[in-house]
């Protein structure tokens, strides 16, 4: 199992803090979409991603147990 | 040296050396909205030589909650930000030459302001001069300090060119429709939280404190109770074409720019993105109804009643600014609405 924890407004969009899910073998490009279509809210294309407290780009392939934290960059200021 | 920044050169890893190094530098701040108010008091406090701020906006009522070197006869006033600033900030220190910019931070206008600086403080409000800026950083070889925040939410990342990854390392894709203060609002403790974040690293980085410069990505959210610090040493990009091994700059390009143009007899400015966007109108349509706003639209468009101005809004992320015929106010509206 891995957990994906939801940062700022995600959290609102999906409703809690974070979620359980088996994502080992996944990409972060592939549980992206998989987050967006089971929870219905907007593309995370452009949500930064964290993989056990360390940066990860699209193509960071998710092993069991790994937290994966997904941070969406703001503007304001 | 009097008693005036004791506190500061007690602190053993500043002393008076590092108060020495502090006053021998100039910082450039990008915006003086909330988060440039409060970076460059605290700056102007700690006695920093110089100090240029630049911004094209006016002070208006529904800053004065956070913006916290403005006061209520700057409004009435309309004050441009940059001057009332210095105004308040040579009152506060007058040891310290605050130099006010009026004007929009374009790259052209950046690259002329970086000539001589020490470090560039972003306080702006959107994705597009920030990465102006961080390309600018990695041209001239300048430290800059992200720094942003809506909501109770806030995050900072200090680059460094040659060292760090850079911000479009980060951002592989730019986040479009961000959320904006104008659209879900801020409260101050988030903007405080960020300048924190922002001149304490600003403060290693003029007291030349370079092992002790954060080298993590953090994000907080003071209402939610969340609070991360994530690892960005392998997010280096080689490839990078701001500050890999064949850098173009692309974002100091015409081409990756905003344009604005007036549009003829008709008191209108239509401001346009780089790339065509995809904006969600149905969400932002409920962000500016929840403000009162009067807002109409079909699956097209979105048009905005605001205070002076009527704002269309296209879905490819286009707008058309009605009831002006200033560029720069156009591209401030928009970028208060679309981040």
């Amino acid at each position: 199992m891995n957990k994906v924890l939801f940062f700022a407004h995600l959290r609102d969009a999906v409703g809690e803090e974070s979620v359980e899910v088996e994502a080992a073998g996944k990409t972060i490009a592939e549980l992206k979409q998989q987050l967006a279509e089971a929870h219905g809210i907007q593309k995370l294309d452009a949500v930064m991603a964290a993989v056990n407290e360390e940066f990860a780009d699209d193509d960071e392939v998710i092993k069991e147990g790994d937290t994966i934290a997904f941070i969406p960059p703001v503007s304001g200021g | 040296m009097s008693e005036r920044y004791s506190r500061q050169t007690l602190f053993s890893p500043i002393g008076k050396d590092g108060q020495e190094k502090i006053r021998g530098k100039h910082v450039l701040i990008i915006g003086a909205g909330a988060l440039g108010s409060g970076s460059a008091e605290m700056l102007t406090r700690a006695g920093v030589g110089e100090l240029t701020i630049v911004d094209r906006d006016y002070v208006e009522e529904s800053n004065l909650q956070r913006q916290q070197l403005y006061t209520e006869q700057d409004v009435a006033l309309k004050l441009p930000k940059a001057a009332a600033a210095k105004k308040r900030l040579q009152e506060i220190n007058s040891d310290v030459t605050i130099h006010a910019v009026i004007g929009d931070a374009n790259p052209e206008k950046l690259a002329e302001l970086a000539v001589g600086k020490d470090l560039i403080l972003d306080a702006t409000d959107n994705f597009e001069t920030r990465l102006a800026i961080n390309d600018i950083s990695q041209k001239c070889k300048i430290p800059w300090i992200y720094g942003a925040c809506v909501g109770s939410y806030g995050m900072s990342f200090t680059i460094i060119p040659g060292k760090t990854p850079c911000l479009n390392c980060l951002l592989k894709k730019l986040p479009i429709q961000g959320m904006t203060c104008d659209t879900v609002g801020v409260i101050s403790p988030a903007v405080g939280m960020v300048v924190s974040h922002q001149v304490a690293e600003a403060l290693k980085i003029l007291v030349e404190d370079w092992e002790a410069v954060r080298p993590a990505f953090v994000s907080f959210d003071l209402w939610r109770n969340q609070y991360s610090s994530i690892k960005v040493g392998k997010a280096k990009d080689e490839s990078c074409l701001s500050c890999g091994e064949h850098p173009t700059y692309p974002f100091l390009e015409a081409e990756n720019q905003t344009k604005s143009t007036v549009l003829c007899g008709r008191d209108t400015v239509q401001v346009r993105p780089p790339k065509p966007l995809e904006i969600q109108l149905d969400e932002l349509a409920k962000q500016l109804g929840a403000l009162g706003y009067t807002v109409k639209g079909n699956p097209y468009l979105l048009s905005v009643e605001m205070k002076d101005e009527r704002v269309v809004i296209f879905k490819d992320g286009r707008a058309l600014v009605h009831g002006t015929k200033d560029m720069t106010a156009a591209k401030t509206l928009y970028n208060k609405i679309l981040g």
